[in-house]
C-alpha cells in the first residue's frame, strides 16, 4: 500500500524533474536570451529577493484571500441552487436553457461589463471569481442529485421521510462525490479567474506582479509567480481531496 | 388482515394499454407466509408495491385491519431484490433508517436486536459494500422488520444470490419467520423458493395479471425437498404454466 504509493508519487515527479533538466540545459546552452527564458538560478534568486522583501507574502496573501472569498460564494450558490434544479424538473427546465447559454461565454468577456458595473475594486475582482467557479459546482451538483439512484428514493417513501430528511440522508450524500468533482473543477478556475481580475486595475497580486513584470521585461518574476501558483493551487487541490476523503467515508 | 378486492392496474407502454394485473382477489391471515410466482412481468412485482403504498391501483381495493391503504407506512415493510441499502450509512444506521421520532435508546434496542435476528451482530459499524449479498440482504430483511410492520413484502429477496446462498437465506428467513411471527408475502419465479417458504402459493398468470390458482401447502412433510409431497405441489403449480400439448414433455422432465 504505502509502496505502492511512494511508486506513485515516484511516477509523478518524473515528469517535472525532466522539465528542470530541459529547462536547465537550454538555458545553459544560451538557447533563449534570459529576457525570454531566464535560468532557473535567476528565478530562483528572485523568488528568493521577492520572499526577503515580504513581496511575494503580500502578493500570495492578498490573492488568496479573492480566491477564497470568490470561491466560497461560488460553492454556497452552486450547491444550493444545483439543489433545487437537481430536485425540482420545474426549475430545472426553467433555468437550464439560460444557465447553459451563460456557461458559454468566458470570463474573459465578462470582465469590462463587470468593471462597469461593480467598479475596479476588490468587488469587481470577487465577482470574476464567482462567476468562474459557480458553474462546474452548479453543473456538477444538478447532475448529481439526478443521478440519485431511484431505488434508494423509494427506500425512503417507504417510510414516509419529510423531504429535508430524504435530501439529508438520501440525495445529499448520493451527489456528494459530484459536487466534490464541482468544486475541485471550480478551484482551479478561481485561480485563473483572480489572475484575469487582477489585470483590472490592481496593485498587489499574484496576477497583478506578472503582469507588472512583463511590462517590465521581467520573465524571472513572470515565472516566479506562474510557479506560485501552480504549487498553492496544487496544495489546495490536495488540501480538498484530503477533506473529501473524510467527508465520504463510504467510498473507501 | 390483509384483504385484496377486485384490483386492477394498467400501465401505458408506447401509447398501447397493457394490463399489469386483473381482479386480484386475496385475503392473507395474520401470521401467514404467503408465495406468490409467475412469469416475469406477470405483474406480481407491481401487486407488491401496490400493497406497500409506492404504487396505486386504478380500481379495487386493499386494507389492512379494516383501514384502506393509501400510501406507504411503516404497517408494511418491504425487501427488494437489490438491498438497497443506502452506502453512506453503517449497518446500523441502514436498520434503523426506518425508525423515525423515536426515542435514542429504545432505537438502538430495536436495531441491536434486529441485528442479532439476522445474525449481524458485530457487523454494525461495517458498511454495505463490505458485507458479501447474502448478508446485505439480511441487513435488508433487519431494515424491513425493525419498525415491527404487520406484514413484510419480500420482492424476489434471494434472485441476486448465488444457489447456495440462497438455500441458506431461505432457511432464515423461515426461522425469522417462526421466530417474529410476522405475516409475510414473498414474490418469487423460482417455484421450489414458493413451495419451501410458503404456506399458500398464489400462482400468477401473464397478460393479464392474473391470480390462476392459490395452492395450500398443508403437510411439513412438503418442506422437504427430496419428499413425494414436494414433487407432487411442483407439479400441480408447474402445470399451470404450461399449455395442454407441452405438459407430456414438461411432466417427464420433472
Amino acid at each position: 500500500m504505502s509502496n505502492n504509493r511512494t511508486r506513485r508519487y515516484l511516477t509523478g515527479s518524473l515528469l517535472p524533474i525532466l522539465i528542470a533538466l530541459g529547462w536547465q540545459a537550454a538555458t545553459g546552452m544560451a538557447l533563449f536570451t534570459p529576457a525570454i527564458l531566464p535560468s532557473m538560478d535567476r528565478v530562483f534568486k528572485s523568488f528568493v529577493e521577492m520572499a526577503a522583501s515580504g513581496q511575494l507574502a503580500e502578493d500570495v496573501l492578498v490573492s488568496l484571500s479573492r480566491v477564497v472569498k470568490g470561491y466560497v460564494v461560488a460553492v454556497a450558490l452552486g450547491v444550493v441552487m444545483g439543489t433545487f434544479m437537481g430536485m425540482s424538473d420545474f426549475l430545472h427546465n426553467f433555468f437550464s436553457l439560460t444557465l447553459n447559454a451563460i456557461r458559454q461565454i468566458p470570463i474573459l468577456a465578462w470582465i469590462p461589463l463587470i468593471i462597469l458595473w461593480f467598479g475596479i475594486g476588490e468587488e469587481s475582482k470577487i465577482a470574476v471569481i464567482v462567476l468562474g467557479a459557480y458553474f462546474p459546482v452548479l453543473v456538477n451538483t444538478i447532475s448529481g442529485i439526478r443521478q440519485t439512484p431511484q431505488g434508494y428514493v423509494e427506500v425512503a417513501r417507504l417510510y414516509r421521510l419529510s423531504r429535508w430528511t430524504v435530501f439529508r440522508k438520501v440525495y445529499l450524500p448520493s451527489a456528494l462525490p459530484q459536487i466534490f468533482v464541482g468544486m475541485k473543477l471550480g478551484l482551479g478556475i478561481s485561480w485563473v479567474a483572480v489572475v484575469a481580475s487582477e489585470l483590472i486595475a490592481a496593485s498587489a497580486g499574484i496576477g497583478f506582479r506578472i503582469s507588472d513584470a512583463r511590462s517590465l521585461m521581467q520573465a524571472d518574476v513572470v515565472i516566479v509567480g506562474m510557479i506560485v501558483i501552480g504549487v498553492l493551487g496544487l496544495l489546495m487541490d490536495k488540501a480538498l481531496s484530503l477533506v473529501f476523503h473524510k467527508a465520504t467515508p463510504w467510498t473507501r | 388482515m390483509l384483504k385484496i378486492k377486485g384490483l386492477d392496474k394498467r400501465f401505458l407502454v408506447n401509447g398501447r394499454e397493457v394490463v399489469a394485473l386483473q381482479n386480484i382477489d386475496l385475503d392473507v391471515k395474520k401470521g401467514e407466509f404467503i408465495t406468490i410466482v409467475g412469469h416475469s412481468g406477470c405483474g406480481k412485482s407491481t401487486l407488491l408495491k401496490i400493497i406497500a403504498g409506492l404504487q396505486s391501483q386504478d380500481v379495487g381495493t386493499i386494507t389492512c385491519h379494516d383501514r384502506q391503504i393509501l400510501g406507504p407506512g411503516t404497517d408494511r415493510g418491504m425487501v427488494f431484490q437489490e438491498h438497497r441499502l443506502l452506502p453512506w450509512l453503517t449497518i446500523r444506521e441502514n436498520v434503523g433508517f426506518g425508525l423515525q421520532g423515536i426515542d435514542r435508546k429504545e432505537k438502538e434496542r430495536l436495531v441491536e436486536d434486529h441485528l442479532r435476528l439476522v445474525q449481524l451482530e458485530g457487523f454494525g459499524d461495517a458498511y454495505p459494500k463490505q458485507l458479501s449479498g447474502g448478508m446485505a440482504q439480511r441487513a435488508a430483511i433487519a431494515r424491513g422488520l425493525v419498525n415491527n410492520p404487520e406484514v413484510l413484502l419480500l420482492d424476489e429477496p434471494f434472485g441476486a444470490l448465488d444457489a447456495l446462498t440462497r438455500i441458506q437465506m431461505q432457511k432464515e428467513v423461515l426461522r425469522i419467520w417462526e421466530e417474529e411471527k410476522t405475516t409475510m408475502i414473498l414474490v418469487t419465479h423460482d417455484i421450489d423458493e414458493a413451495i419451501y417458504l410458503g404456506q399458500r402459493i398464489v400462482v400468477m398468470s401473464a397478460r393479464p395479471g392474473e391470480i390462476k390458482a392459490v395452492i395450500p401447502v398443508e403437510s411439513s412433510n412438503a418442506k422437504d425437498r427430496g419428499s413425494t409431497e414436494f414433487a407432487s405441489i411442483k407439479k400441480r403449480v408447474l402445470r399451470h404454466f404450461f399449455a395442454e400439448e407441452e405438459w407430456a414433455a414438461v411432466e417427464y422432465a420433472i
